[in-house]
């Protein structure tokens, strides 16, 4: 019902008003319609509702399971994939209608078995079930009958049984059209039809990337979840020898559907006793997925998207569908531990908060203020990005508050405030997948915003969307892309800035845009001088002739978008190729408006809201500064407390800062900072320095180890609160679990410890903190949690009455007189390390991992696909220096070095090589790493990283299982191939077996 | 300097600490249940003197065996017909009319306390006294409601019987204006 109600709303949301309406007959009575909508959707949630089993609102009409027929003006159609036109009368309940629609659904219950009851599916939400239901059908005219297959149960998250399979094709066109991954389809070839991966290989040797929208959208049990597996229904844990006995004494008794569905229906109802489904938002990436979580006690079911999920629908990734085991990880902190010695003893709050209160006091007292530090994180909520600012500046009395945005995205911010006034997304995701032109920089999209990158691939698949991707490595939107460039590694501003010159110089401007929204066209020209396409040739090694097609592509695109990540900003001169992509944006146009913009893709949950909610060391909540009087005041009013005026020390300068000796105390939560941060030696080497250190977090992390006292944290799904993505889109979690021991939400911890402080604090729920910030902060004046209920969101800026803001710069952009401004940047070479570290070492994440691990390497599924990281090397390289699959090499620089094992794949080129960084011991990344940063923002330059390498051991094991998705073989198509199935020999569509029928008898 | 460190000292509860930890969650629990708790215990007891607390004793504690045996049983073809003739009679006694049967059975009744009488006689009937019977009023009634009971008898029922009728065409017709729920 629900969807129902939701496509009904979608399909209002289109516009009705700017479509034609007109008039129609249903069963002999008049009705408006209106142009272009499907018989279906206009019948559905009405009286004359069809039944139908293949349909569904996010995967449109597939046409396979034939139980939709009616008859439009005397022809048998399917419903589902037929537009209303002018006048049709249409027939959806004669005898020879529902006959048809009974021959489909007989097809159906031929290849599904109705054990219901003791079916773990049979949760209310069983499309078979309710369809036999709905037809009321009691018997059917061919039985049901095994197929000659075996269930697939080798993936680890979930499992395929070709008997229950109605071959629907639903998972078929997620898996093409949707995700885009390209695994199954249906062999329609053989005498009983299934599903098969890629070339008909065991699922777990498959292409399959476990993004888990087979199991979403399958409409019974035969793709599920294993942790729905005899855990949802009450007899559905009974032994396989006893269950199949019980189905067939089901069988054997039933008189008729009627009562096996009736009991079924009251084991459901029954069911929902014992299983809560609560909504939360993924913590994996910066996407902001968000879906009901299924769990009985702390066990969890199933994560189940919903298609009214505004940023995802019914999209997942491997993380965000099956990565959630470590919330019950044995290895979680239940207590606060205290160092004593060489050990950390576990101890009570009241212990620990003393302790803390008592020496940030002596600190203060002794040190001032601005000894003591704090660190936010991007993947706790906004209230407790606000509630750590308001700690550090409001209480302590520092602006020595920044959070982990300073790793990836700040430069992106910087880029953005310099051109256009906002640090985020100028639109939404949906705008990105309208866009004829995406352009994808230094983002591994695929693997690092998965959700996103399957609209970008879907409409490059299915709607000719161009797709342009600038990167060092070959991933897989390189691979699909339309036109694929490498420039040297930190070239970008350089190819970007010829472009936009080469786009002036002929003319191929906006200049319409430039001359009414933008100001500084003249010193940025003069600025672009340097950039010709001789010049640029020679820096980034791209051809001239490439240039020149790239601006033309460009600068003929009706709508561009650009999305960015962490292969531009981890740069010396990140904030500049950052700002240079807004400056090619305004120049062409594209900005203010649908399907177009600048995009930097977030990389956690809540990058943007860390930020966005001020823990910043220059800015408070809404990216006021520090600085300004006038702003100050207000929070001092409203605290009733001094605000110091000089901006604080963001991460780089605090470990800095410990090492000259004037940071003597930090308060750090949720960040791995020691493995994270870049040139971890000498991060590591500042923490033993510091008097006192507090870190609060789920595990005993590498960070941890350093701490004084370790804070016992909650993850996500054990609070409420609320979190911002990367389309500035704010959306609720609420709690799916209690803390698991003693463990306590982040934002009790620090209104806690403010207490202690003599803060006196109130906050009873993090709605409370919200209703202060949203008074205080322009941006979220009208942010309310009520507005924000259930999968609701808002994206802002959002005015006082709730209007959310979508797209920004409709009206102009956030300066005084409206106007953008081209902001001129220079290049700033990449570090260079010396001769000898021949090799360039770039580095990131991957798509079943988050971070170095310390959530996903807890899933055993994830760990069993990749069980540690591994070296990408090019073939070229591997032949030069006589390195196989599994050759134990060592990487050093003058930081550090890293012991890992080789995988060869033409992934990568020449001397370039890729260390992921999930790991946490010899093969960190940052071990590598430098300390140079961006000249604006302080951002590490990770990847400015190179590198000597060693062979110390020839032979070894590959470190890629073969179990892994890398090594599949796609087999590309558009959707189901029903087509197919239609031409097999035993196929007759039901209208034309009623119709030879009808004509025999009568 | 604060090295890093990995090991960790776990809170220990003495089990003399724990007990009394769980008997106060225990009280605290009975406490606050108090008439419930003392009412279940009546019913246990009640259970325990008709002997039904051993016998779910036994068939929980082999749960899994007896349930197997039970359904290993149940899974013969017999049996799986008995149960289902039994289901389809359940089905077809609810649809009697009982009002409209009523009167029929008290004459059905009558009829038979009328044999019981005339059990024992020897009087022949002859075909005219069959046609002259019929002049008696109680007899002709008998006679007209037995003809229209076998005219009843003989007409359409395929509609709404539930064993047959396994074409599409026939099973629309089946579930026509009716509902599964």
């Amino acid at each position: 019902m629900r969807c129902q109600n939701v496509l009904y709303v979608n399909f209002l949301g289109k516009g009705v008003n700017h479509l034609k309406e007109f008039k129609i007959i249903i069963n002999g009575t008049e009705r408006k319609a209106v142009q272009g909508e499907t018989v279906l959707n206009l019948l559905n949630g009405s009286p004359d509702q069809v039944p139908h089993v293949c349909y569904h609102p996010s995967l449109g009409p597939i046409e396979t399971c034939d139980t939709c027929i009616v008859k439009v003006n005397g022809e048998f159609v399917r419903a589902c994939s037929t537009k209303i036109n002018n006048g049709d009368n249409i027939d959806t309940n004669s005898d020879e209608v529902r006959e048809a629609q009974v021959i489909g659904m007989d097809r159906i219950l031929f290849n599904h078995e109705l054990y219901c009851t003791v079916c773990d599916y049979n949760n209310g939400g069983c499309e078979v079930h309710n369809t036999v239901k709905e037809m009321k059908i009691n018997h059917q005219s061919i039985p049901f009958e095994h197929k000659p297959y075996e269930v697939d149960q080798t993936n680890p998250f979930y499992r395929y049984d070709p008997d229950q399979c109605i071959l629907c094709g639903r998972c078929v066109e997620a898996c093409q059209d949707v995700q885009v991954t390209e695994t199954l389809t249906i062999d329609w070839e053989r005498e009983r039809p299934r599903v098969i991966w890629d070339k008909d290989v065991p699922i777990n040797e498959s292409s399959c990337v476990s993004c888990g929208h087979c199991s979403t959208v399958c409409p019974c049990n035969a793709m599920m979840e294993k942790g729905m597996e005899g855990e949802t229904g009450y007899m559905t844990g009974i032994n396989r020898e006893t269950l199949r006995p019980m189905i067939e004494i089901t069988k054997g008794v039933e008189t008729g559907y009627g009562s096996i569905l009736a009991i079924s229906d009251m084991e459901a109802a029954m069911r929902e006793q014992r299983i809560k489904k609560t909504k939360t938002v993924c913590t994996y990436c910066g996407v902001g997925c968000s879906f009901d979580v299924w769990t009985k006690g702390r066990e969890i079911l199933k994560v189940d998207p919903q298609i009214e999920a505004p940023a995802n629908g019914i999209s997942t990734c491997i993380k965000g569908k099956f990565g959630w085991d470590f919330v019950n990880s044995e290895e979680r902190l239940t207590k606060p531990l205290i160092r004593e010695g060489d050990m950390f003893r576990e101890a009570s709050w009241d212990e620990a908060y003393n302790l803390i209160a008592s020496k940030f006091t002596e600190i203060k007292d002794k040190d001032g203020a601005q000894a003591l530090t704090f660190i936010s994180s991007s993947k706790c909520t906004n209230e407790e990005s606000y509630l750590m600012q308001k700690l550090a500046r409001g209480v302590i009395g520092t602006n020595n508050i920044d959070n982990c945005s300073r790793y990836c995205q700040t430069p992106a911010t910087m880029g953005l405030f310099r051109t256009v006034g906002h640090g985020g997304d100028s639109g939404s995701i949906k705008d990105i997948e309208k866009s004829e032109l995406v352009i994808v920089i230094g983002s591994n999209t695929s693997e690092s915003h998965p959700v996103l990158a399957t609209r970008v691939k879907r409409s490059h698949k299915l709607h000719n969307q161009k797709l342009i991707v600038a990167d060092l490595r070959k991933h897989e939107m390189a691979e699909r892309a339309d036109l694929f460039i490498q420039p040297r590694a930190g070239s970008d501003l350089v190819w970007l800035s010829a472009v936009t010159k080469y786009i002036l110089d002929e003319g191929l401007a906006d200049h319409d845009f430039l001359q009414q929204h933008v100001n500084g066209l003249d010193v940025f020209t003069e600025n672009l001088e340097t950039f010709t396409l001789e010049y640029a040739e020679k820096v980034t090694g791209l051809t001239q002739d490439t240039l020149i097609h790239l601006a033309k592509t460009i600068s003929q695109s009706k709508s561009v978008c650009v999305l960015w990540a962490m292969g531009v900003t981890q740069h010396m001169g990140g904030s500049d190729t950052s700002t240079a992509i807004s400056n090619l944006l305004l120049v062409t146009g594209n900005y203010g408006r649908e399907g177009v913009g600048s995009y930097p893709l977030r990389g956690h949950n809540n990058v943007q809201g860390a930020s966005d909610f001020g823990s910043m060391p220059d800015r408070l909540p809404s990216y006021e500064k520090v600085a300004d009087k006038k702003v100050r005041e207000k929070y001092e009013k409203a605290w009733g407390v001094k605000i110091p005026e000089e901006p604080g020390l963001n991460n780089h300068e605090m470990v800095q800062g410990i090492h000259d000796g004037h940071v003597k105390g930090m308060y750090l939560k949720g960040e791995d900072m020691g493995i994270v941060d870049s040139n971890i030696n000498h991060v590591h080497a500042a923490y033993e320095k510091l008097d006192f250190f507090v870190v609060q977090d789920l595990f005993l992390t590498r960070t941890a180890q350093f701490a004084d006292v370790v804070l016992p944290a909650s993850p996500s799904l054990e609070k409420e609160g609320t979190f911002t993505n990367t389309e500035r889109r704010i959306q609720r979690l609420y709690q799916v679990l209690e803390p698991l021991g003693d463990s306590k939400p982040d934002w009790e911890i620090i209104r806690d410890i403010a207490n202690r402080l003599g803060a006196g604090w109130d906050y009873k729920h993090p709605s409370d903190i919200m209703e202060e910030a949203a008074q205080l902060a322009p941006l979220f004046a009208g942010v309310s949690y009520e507005r924000l209920e259930g999968y609701k969101s808002l994206q802002w800026p959002v005015a006082e009455d709730g209007t959310d803001t979508p797209i920004l710069f409709k009206e102009g952009f956030p300066f005084e007189d409206k106007k953008a401004r081209l902001f001129p940047v220079n290049w700033t070479e990449p570090v260079e390390f010396g001769e000898e570290y021949d090799i360039h070492v770039n580095n990131g994440r991957l798509l079943e991992h988050f971070h170095e691990g310390n959530m996903t390497y807890q899933s055993e599924g994830i760990t069993s696909k990749t069980p540690n990281t591994f070296l990408e090397i090019s073939p070229e390289l591997a032949k030069e220096r006589g390195i196989k699959d599994g050759t134990l090499v060592r990487l050093s620089s003058p930081y550090g070095n890293v012991k890992v094992h080789c995988l060869i794949t033409d992934r990568v080129k020449g001397k370039e090589v890729y260390l992921p960084m999930n790991d946490s011991g010899e093969a960190a990344i940052n071990l590598l790493t430098s300390s140079y940063s961006d000249k604006d923002t302080d951002t590490p330059a990770y990847k400015e990283t190179s590198a000597k390498l060693e062979i110390l051991m020839e032979e070894g094991v590959s470190p890629l299982p073969k179990t892994n998705f890398r090594y599949g073989n796609p087999q590309p198509q558009v959707g189901v191939n029903v087509e197919k199935k239609w031409e097999r020999k035993d196929y007759i569509f039901p209208g034309d077996a009623v119709k030879k029928e009808r004509n025999q008898h009568g | 300097m604060a090295k890093p460190i990995k090991n960790v000292q776990k809170q220990t509860i003495t089990a003399e600490e724990k007990r009394s930890n769980d008997l106060r969650e225990v009280e605290d629990a009975l406490i606050q249940n108090k008439t419930a708790i003392l009412q279940t215990l009546e019913i246990m007891n009640h259970m325990h003197d008709k002997g039904i607390l051993p016998l779910l004793n036994g068939l929980f504690g082999q749960g899994d065996k007896v349930m197997d045996i039970a359904v290993k049983a149940m899974d013969k073809p017999e049996n799986t017909n008995t149960l289902k003739n039994l289901l389809l009679l359940l089905g077809t006694l609810g649809m009697i009319n009982v009002k409209q049967l009523e009167p029929f059975l008290l004459k059905i009744d009558a009829g038979i306390a009328r044999v019981a009488e005339y059990k024992d006689t020897e009087e022949k009937t002859s075909y005219f006294d069959l046609v002259r019977s019929l002049k008696d009023p109680e007899i002709n009634k008998a006679v007209t409601i037995l003809m229209q009971f076998l005219k009843g008898m003989g007409q359409e029922t395929e509609h709404i019987e539930k064993t047959t009728g396994n074409s599409p065409q026939k099973r629309i017709n089946q579930s026509k204006g009716k509902t599964l729920e």
